[in-house]
């Protein structure tokens, strides 16, 4: 039943993220073709023109990022909590199920998200000669070389490094969905002014998040950390973060499903 | 077996209480109209068979079992509004019907809509509000279900409308199954209850056979109704 509700997930979500990503693409297309042409034509309109789509397109890639969080709460908001939340709990899927489903569908249009990103910086950029002028300048060459003497000192391993800040990204992405879920899950439970009440939990929420943040931040650990030095110290402390966001998870992922069974509370 | 059953159920809204210590069980094989008037309880108490809220106290069970994912598979929930996913093509929702419920008829579904001259691409977005509930109520009775539970599926209606969903529930139901029908508009529906339960303040006032009414009373279930129910 999983891969029923995960199946009709993505199609209820693509939707709006497969026309999403088309606009970015066309925006990252009209950006590389500013960057070649109108720019550096002779002319106000031309030169105007090329700005405002550079401009677009920078603003798209940020709306993105945003619109795809946005969007997986408020699925999350309206077809649970909301009137098809009638047809939804009364499917013959267990709450989990249909908790997994939106987890799982969200963070793989987070993934997507990543990736139409990075492909439309390509887009941006390709076959530019500002670019070649960029990596053949020397004072690339110079950063070029501090990274390498950095790698060489330390014993930095970048591709390693990049995976644990994509992963620990990724994780940061979903565990704030969880939060959102969270947070709905309770204000909806109860009978008047359920969106101030979800607003107020999750409030709620990052105060306590942040406290405990906070109070970890302090300790000797994490201190002992930066002593250890090199590539041993970036390792344990991305464990850590990584840790702390799946324990947040998890407590979110409780919360949830917790509260779907038993204050669920469609009226 | 009762397939349909509550005790000593208790539900409240804040000070307000939907229901207050009820207690009634439904049998398979009858049409049972729940009958009240407005904010009577019906509606809080066909939500509680199907587990979209959570009771205070007592206890609802659906063929023996409390309301999860397993009575799901075998109750048909028609609710008070049109809560199918309006970006939905006719399709697409024959598709999710069909996915998740092992006895759903696609084939007796897309006859009926036929007969509409509903068309498969038609999103449930472009409909009026009237077509809306048709489908709605089409996907609900093409199911094999042993229990119906209808909420107010003629309130809201054209009269054209509501003989063609009383003629879509008797034509597509299983004689086996239950059916509950919750409504205030009784002289609709009288003609094809077999029991009826009156329901007032969120207790259950009468429960008996319609044949039982006429034949003791001497009068019609909309009658009585309106005698019981006299403001």
């Amino acid at each position: 039943m999983l891969r029923k509700l995960i199946k009709h997930e993505f199609r209820a979500t693509a939707r709006v993220m497969g026309p999403l990503f088309l606009i970015i693409l066309v925006l990252a297309l009209t950006a590389n073709l500013s960057l070649h042409f109108l720019l550096d034509a002779q002319g106000f309109f031309p030169n105007l023109m090329g700005g405002l789509l550079l401009f677009a397109f920078g603003i798209g890639m940020a709306a993105l990022v945003i619109i795809s969080v946005v969007l997986m709460v408020e699925r999350f908001r309206a077809n649970l909590m909301g009137d098809e939340g009638y047809v939804m709990f009364t499917l013959p899927v267990s709450g989990h199920q249909l908790v997994w489903s939106k987890i799982i569908v969200s963070t793989v249009w987070f993934i997507a998200t990543a990736l139409v990103e990075a492909l439309a910086m390509l887009v941006c950029v390709f076959d530019l000669e500002l670019l070649r002028d960029i990596f053949s300048s020397f004072f690339f060459r110079r950063a070029l070389e501090a990274v390498k003497a950095l790698v060489a000192e330390y014993g930095l391993n970048l591709p390693m490094m990049a995976v644990e800040v994509i992963v620990l990204a990724l994780l940061f992405c979903t565990v704030l969905c969880l939060e959102f879920y969270a947070a709905i899950a309770l204000g909806h439970s109860f009978a008047n002014h359920k969106s101030a009440w979800s607003v107020l939990f999750f409030f709620a929420f990052q105060f306590v998040t942040q406290l405990a943040s906070g109070l970890f931040v302090n300790t000797d650990y994490l201190s002992g950390l930066f002593n250890i030095g090199g590539m041993n110290s970036f390792h344990q402390l991305m464990a850590v973060l990584i840790c702390m966001e799946l324990i947040s998870g998890g407590i979110f992922y409780a919360v949830t499903t917790v509260t779907l069974k038993k204050r669920l509370n469609l009226q | 077996m009762a397939i349909f059953e509550c005790s000593e159920l208790t539900k409240s809204y804040g000070r307000a209480s939907a229901l207050d210590h009820l207690s009634l069980t439904v049998e398979p094989g009858h049409i049972v109209g729940l009958l009240g008037p407005n904010g009577s309880g019906k509606t809080t108490l066909i939500k509680l068979a199907n587990g979209l809220l959570t009771p205070d106290s007592g206890a609802v069970l659906v063929d023996g079992r409390a309301p999860g994912a397993e009575t799901h598979s075998i109750v048909s929930y028609l609710p008070e509004r049109t809560c199918i996913p309006l970006w939905m093509s006719t399709r697409k929702l024959l598709d999710f019907y069909q996915d998740f419920y092992a006895d759903f008829r696609r084939e007796r579904a897309e006859e009926m809509l036929t007969h509409l001259n509903i068309r498969m691409d038609q999103t449930i977005r472009q409909m009026s509000k009237g077509t809306r509930e048709k489908v709605q109520l089409i996907m609900v009775m093409s199911r094999a279900a042993k229990l119906y539970l209808l909420d107010e599926p003629i309130g809201g209606v054209d009269p054209a409308t509501r003989d063609y969903i009383l003629n879509t529930i008797i034509g597509n139901y299983d004689p086996e199954a239950a059916v509950v029908i919750s409504t205030h508009l009784i002289a609709d529906v009288e003609q094809v209850l077999d029991e009826v339960i009156f329901i007032n303040q969120g207790q259950v006032v009468l429960q008996s056979s319609v044949d039982q009414i006429r034949e003791e009373k001497g009068m019609s279930v909309d009658a009585l109704f309106r005698e019981v129910f006299k403001c």
